[in-house]
């Protein structure tokens, strides 16, 4: 009699358990070639990175140098790796002809003054401490920074964007046709332009924003700068307008179908006698701001909280 | 009044007797004439009916146009020789209120755009693809909606903003998209069926 025949249901179990698993493992153990580069690199240098599908991980840290690690996609022809002056290119290079391409997953570190582009297609993206500008774009593939001081720029297709701030003043533009963003923390200045994407935005002082949807619902919460320019549009998405602290702004806000809602005081009137639409005209305080939300059919809603 | 002109009077109001008090056609006429009228509501057109077939041809029209962008194209249409200017036909062009249009420059924009993504559709993740042709779609509903309502508020200033605004953003989309497509690695593979994405 074998050990085998001795062993009880519970340990054939584990057995068959520790069998399925490593047979799990080891198509990934194969599927990709370890990444391992390194190069100095400046202190504020650019680095960009391009990959397809899978993922771009990028690490700030104190070194002045570039490490890029993870696995290159079974498939792939190779990675490029090049650092000439203050520029610094990763880029994922696929055949021209291949039956099937694995996921690539590209772990970048690079010094926190970098700026840094990274361009994708369904990989998605991070971004974690930089502090120079950043360029992130992605096609399908979810986009998650933090913005400092600098400016950011994040744009996809379908993909959803996720930005936390460091409550420093900045520039961050978003532009996504079908993706959501989710933007906390950040102050200063905040564009974004969607279609059918909600954007949802939390911001200290804001000093501008420009907002536009076709079919996303808007809506930022903040505090206006004494020179504050809110300008926000959508033809059938919904607006909110949330703003905390003291508010002294000149307020234009008209609907041509939606319902306007105004936590201040003042009430929209009707603009025609035989025509849909109404407006919102109205000061509040002393500041030099101004708010202008127009919607087609989308409500509006402003409030001070 | 003489005896002669009693003796008329008298004869008139006799042979008005003898007449029946009706008289029945000799065949119905009303089917012809109730046939041979228009009807009711074509006569007196009521305020939608206009706005609302302009509304249906943009979208019928938008929808042609998204159609075509988003029709499958052959590997080979990177190679392809460019369309003749006559291919500008196809497209309709832009309307801006009642009996006004956006104009030459911004159809032939949108159509370069449109040309120029369709080579690098095929990049894009079957999902996005998806997306972006259902963004699209509501980009051109959203025209028509501002067209529509033009048409019952003619030279509304906020409308005419929300219009020009909405071409603008689908030229912006259409340019993003083509960035987006064809600016990256993704450039370097021609069929998106051998990534998995």
């Amino acid at each position: 009699m074998t050990i085998r025949d001795q062993a009880t249901p519970s340990q054939r179990a584990a057995a068959w358990l520790a069998a399925v698993a490593a047979l799990a493992v080891a198509p990934a153990a194969l599927a990709g070639t370890p990444i391992n580069e390194r190069a100095p690199a400046d202190s504020a240098g650019k680095v960009e990175v391009s990959n397809t599908a899978g993922s771009v991980a990028v690490t700030a840290w104190t070194r002045n140098e570039i490490e890029v690690t993870g696995t290159l996609g079974t498939g792939t022809e190779r990675l490029e790796f090049s650092s000439v002056d203050q520029l610094t290119r990763v880029k994922v290079i696929l055949p021209k002809q291949s039956s099937r391409v694995e996921a690539t997953h590209l772990v970048v570190k690079v010094p926190a003054g970098s700026s840094v582009s990274v361009n994708t297609v369904s990989a998605d993206v991070t971004a974690q401490g930089v502090r120079g500008s950043q360029r992130l774009q992605s096609v399908s593939g979810d986009i998650q920074t933090e913005a400092a001081a600098e400016d950011v720029e994040c744009k996809t297709v379908s993909g959803n964007v996720m930005v936390t701030g460091s409550g420093q003043r900045g520039l961050l533009t978003v532009t996504t046709v079908s993706g959501d963003a989710t933007v906390s923390r950040v102050a200063g200045e905040v564009n974004g332009n969607t279609v059918s994407g909600n954007f949802a935005i939390a911001m200290g002082d804001t000093v501008r924003s420009r907002l536009r949807s076709t079919s996303g619902d808007l809506g930022l919460k903040g505090r206006l700068a004494p020179d504050a320019r809110i300008d926000f549009e959508s033809i059938s998405g919904s607006v909110r307008l949330d703003l905390a602290g003291p508010v002294g702004a000149e307020f234009d806000i008209s609907s041509f179908n939606g319902d306007i809602r105004n936590c201040f005081g003042p009430k929209a009137v009707r603009t025609s006698e035989y025509a849909p639409g109404s407006e919102l005209r109205f000061r509040e305080g002393q500041g030099s701001g101004r708010v202008r939300i127009k919607t087609l059919n989308g409500d509006i809603s402003v409030c001070n909280k | 009044m003489t005896t002669e002109r009693k003796d008329t009077a008298a004869n008139l109001d006799e042979a008005l007797e003898r007449l029946p008090p009706t008289i029945a056609p000799g065949r119905d006429l009303w089917p012809q004439i109730d046939a041979r009228l228009e009807p009711r509501g074509a006569r007196h057109p009521r305020r939608w009916f206009w706005p609302a077939a302009a509304a249906v041809l943009l979208v019928v029209g938008s929808s042609l146009i998204t159609a075509r962008l988003l029709q499958p194209e052959a590997p080979t249409v990177a190679s392809q020789p460019a369309p003749s200017p006559d291919a500008g036909a196809a497209f309709a062009a832009a309307a801006f209120g009642p009996g006004q249009t956006v104009g030459p420059t911004y159809d032939a924009a949108r159509e370069e755009l449109v040309r120029s993504l369709s080579a690098r559709l095929e990049r894009l993740p079957p999902d996005a693809r998806r997306q972006l042709e259902k963004n699209l779609a509501e980009l051109h509903r959203a025209s028509a909606e501002i067209n529509a309502a033009l048409e019952l508020s003619p030279g509304d200033p906020l409308l005419e903003e929300l219009l020009l605004n909405a071409y603008q953003d689908e030229l912006a989309v259409l340019a993003n998209v083509n960035q987006l497509a064809g600016g990256n690695g993704a450039g370097a593979t021609n069929d998106p069926t051998r990534m998995q994405l």
